[in-house]
């Protein structure tokens, strides 16, 4: 294959991989494999590399993909393994374990009280932030 | 089954997203993470402004509010597969 085909290919690679990550949040396969985008920038990097090897007349194009990709490995590596770390949690939460009760507004202002629902139905609790 | 959203974001922000997401939760709000901490679900200084955010976490509760199932994520892009949660509500 010729360079400039190969970088072109690597820069779709970089560039599609976050994007395609984002579309498709909301597929469980696809967001709990967040380490996938990342194997897809060091993917994108070796095209570069290889793009750069057999280089020859046109070299920007490769050198474009080459600094894309790294960018995107060094940013994106560090995002999943450090940055969206959340480190272990001393939780009281115990299989076959009793929940602790508690008492928080809802929507509309009114109280919502765990125990209430104790002999109706089962609860399915849900700790968040933000939009996800 | 009653699923309850817990979250320490105002009030207006959750009844958005669950307008938007045409969701059948009920939204509590722990705006200063009283409950989290008392769970054990905090992530120190997780948040965009180093605050400290909840730890996600799903956890299913029996008809007698015990524990039966518990995913804590330890990425928090990872969630659990809303099928597994399923799966163990119908296992009770």
């Amino acid at each position: 294959m010729r360079a400039t085909p190969l970088a072109v290919a690597s820069l779709l690679l970089a560039l599609g991989a976050p994007v395609g990550y984002v579309l498709l949040i909301r597929v469980p396969l696809v967001r709990n494999h967040p380490g996938a985008y990342v194997a897809a920038f060091a993917l994108a990097l070796a095209l570069a590399v290889v793009a750069l090897a057999r280089g020859r007349g046109r070299r920007w194009p490769a050198w474009v993909a080459l600094g894309v990709s790294g960018l995107l490995l060094v940013a994106g590596g560090w995002f999943n393994f450090v940055g969206a770390r959340v480190p272990a949690t001393p939780t009281v939460l115990r299989l076959g374990e009793r929940a602790p009760d508690f008492t928080l507004p809802d929507a509309d202002g009114r109280p919502v009280t765990l125990a209430e629902f104790r002999g109706k139905k089962p609860v399915v609790l849900v700790f968040y932030r933000g939009y996800w | 089954m009653e699923i309850v959203a817990v979250s320490p974001d105002p009030n207006e922000r959750s009844h958005k997203m669950a307008e938007g997401l045409h969701l059948g939760y009920r939204f509590v709000a722990d705006r200063d993470l009283a409950v989290c901490r008392r769970y054990g679900l905090i992530h120190p200084r997780g948040g965009p402004n180093g605050e400290d955010v909840p730890r996600p976490a799903t956890v299913v509760l029996d008809r007698d509010g015990v524990v039966r199932w518990l995913s804590l994520s330890d990425n928090f892009q990872v969630r659990p597969d809303p099928g597994d949660v399923l799966r163990a509500v119908r296992a009770l």
